[in-house]
Formats: structure tokens, C-alpha cells, sequence
């Protein structure tokens, strides 16, 4: 249930990668506009090639901007959560650096705010939170 | 009531059928990103059905320079409507 009358909790999943498709740019958006209306934005999900989204190591050009950044920017100032299904981050060379160490892998590749997650975690965030968007590819 | 969203063209895309198909009687439409190619005439003329409740947004209809050119019977929102159009239907089912 909402917290606030009106007010309602929002998880966003996040299947596209950024600079390919327009999902990336179209849940940035979606979610800076939520909050806007005094929604809250708890919980962001990156599944698929959405998990490109979580490389510490993009470096897009200085014009462009930094999706990366956006999504830690909003976990600094509304405190999002930002999960990564660990199944699909893996296979796309996103490691933490738990991960790196267990895969004897030279670096790690994702960092806090952004956390590696079960697929349980999105059913959870579906049953607990007031709406679930998906912005896909 | 659910709200559909739809991002894939009617041009190059059988999918806005299947939504047709799906969708409630009193359930919403709304066509972003390429989705919003299908607000224009004549590839809209297969949403006429849903006047009313066929929704695009404004962004991806300005960023694709159609923002004049949508349809009549399509409603055109801004960012804020997406968000109220989500917060007003019980879910929302993403088309892809």
C-alpha cells in the first residue's frame, strides 16, 4: 500500500542497454518525472541487456550524457535501490568484486550503489512495491 | 484496468495487433518511443478503436518531429501524464 495517500512506491525494470536503445533514456526520464509528483522511486532493476547500465568502467564522451552516473545520482539523492540480476551480469562480464575473486577475474566491473541480485529480488519488488514499470528494448 | 505501453511501430511490427488483442475493454494505450510512430495517419487508423483511451508521448512524438502530425483520437502526454496515467490504471503490461 501507498505510504501517503496518493503517493505510491515505484520499481522500474530496466531490459535495454544504454546507448543502443531508448529504454535507458525513457526510465531516467519516467523516474525523474515520478518524483517530481512526490512518488517514490525505491527500486530499480537491470535484467538482460539492461545490466550494462551498472559498468563502472563506461567512459562516454564528455557531450553525451553519463547514464551510468544518472542512475548512481539518484541512488545518492532518493536513495534507489539499484539491483543487477546476477545471472545476466555475469555472462556480460559485470562483476562485483566479490564475484571477480571467485571467478579469478583481473578487475571488477560494478560497485556500490548498484548490487548484484536473484531474480527472487524482482518478484519481491513486484509484490511489495505499488507499481512496476518495464522499459525494454 | 491495466495500462499498456508500446514501443514498437505498427510499420514494421505485427505486434500492436497483439495488443489489440489483449487489451480490456476498458484498458489504455500508450505509444512511446517508436511506439509513437503508430499515432500518425494512416498507420493509426488501427488504433481508432480505442478513442479515448490511445495515449503517445509528447518527448518521442517532438524527438521524431511528428509532434503536430499525431491523429486526432490519440491524446498526447508529457512525461507527468505517463506517470499519472500509471499511478491511475492497476498495472502496467510493457510490449516489446
Amino acid at each position: 500500500m501507498a505510504s501517503e495517500q496518493g503517493k505510491l512506491r515505484y520499481a522500474l525494470v530496466v531490459l535495454g542497454a544504454p546507448y543502443s536503445q531508448a529504454a535507458t533514456h525513457s526510465a531516467l526520464r519516467f523516474g525523474e518525472a515520478l518524483i517530481t509528483q512526490g512518488h517514490r522511486l525505491d527500486t530499480v532493476f537491470f535484467y538482460h541487456d539492461g545490466v550494462y547500465n551498472t559498468s563502472r568502467l563506461a567512459a562516454p564522451p564528455q557531450d553525451e550524457p553519463h547514464l551510468v552516473d544518472a542512475w548512481v545520482r539518484l541512488a545518492n539523492e532518493q536513495g534507489t535501490e539499484l539491483l543487477v540480476c546476477v545471472a545476466a551480469a555475469l555472462r556480460r562480464g559485470l562483476l562485483d568484486e566479490r564475484e571477480a575473486q571467485r571467478y579469478g577475474k583481473p578487475a571488477f566491473s560494478v560497485e556500490p550503489p548498484f548490487v548484484l541480485a536473484g531474480i527472487g529480488q524482482l518478484v519481491e519488488a513486484g509484490i511489495t512495491h505499488d507499481r512496476m514499470v518495464t522499459f525494454a528494448p | 484496468m491495466l495500462l499498456h505501453l508500446l514501443n514498437r511501430s505498427p510499420a514494421g511490427s505485427r505486434l500492436p495487433e497483439d495488443v489489440l488483442r489483449a487489451m480490456g475493454p476498458d484498458d489504455r494505450l500508450l505509444l512511446i518511443e517508436s511506439g509513437v510512430y503508430g499515432a500518425v495517419s494512416p498507420q493509426a487508423d488501427c488504433f481508432k478503436t480505442l478513442k479515448g483511451r490511445c495515449y503517445a508521448l509528447q518527448d518521442d512524438l517532438s524527438a521524431r518531429g511528428l509532434a503536430e502530425r499525431h491523429a486526432d483520437w490519440i491524446i498526447p502526454v508529457d512525461m507527468a501524464g505517463f506517470v499519472a496515467l500509471t499511478a491511475e490504471t492497476q498495472r502496467t503490461v510493457s510490449w516489446y
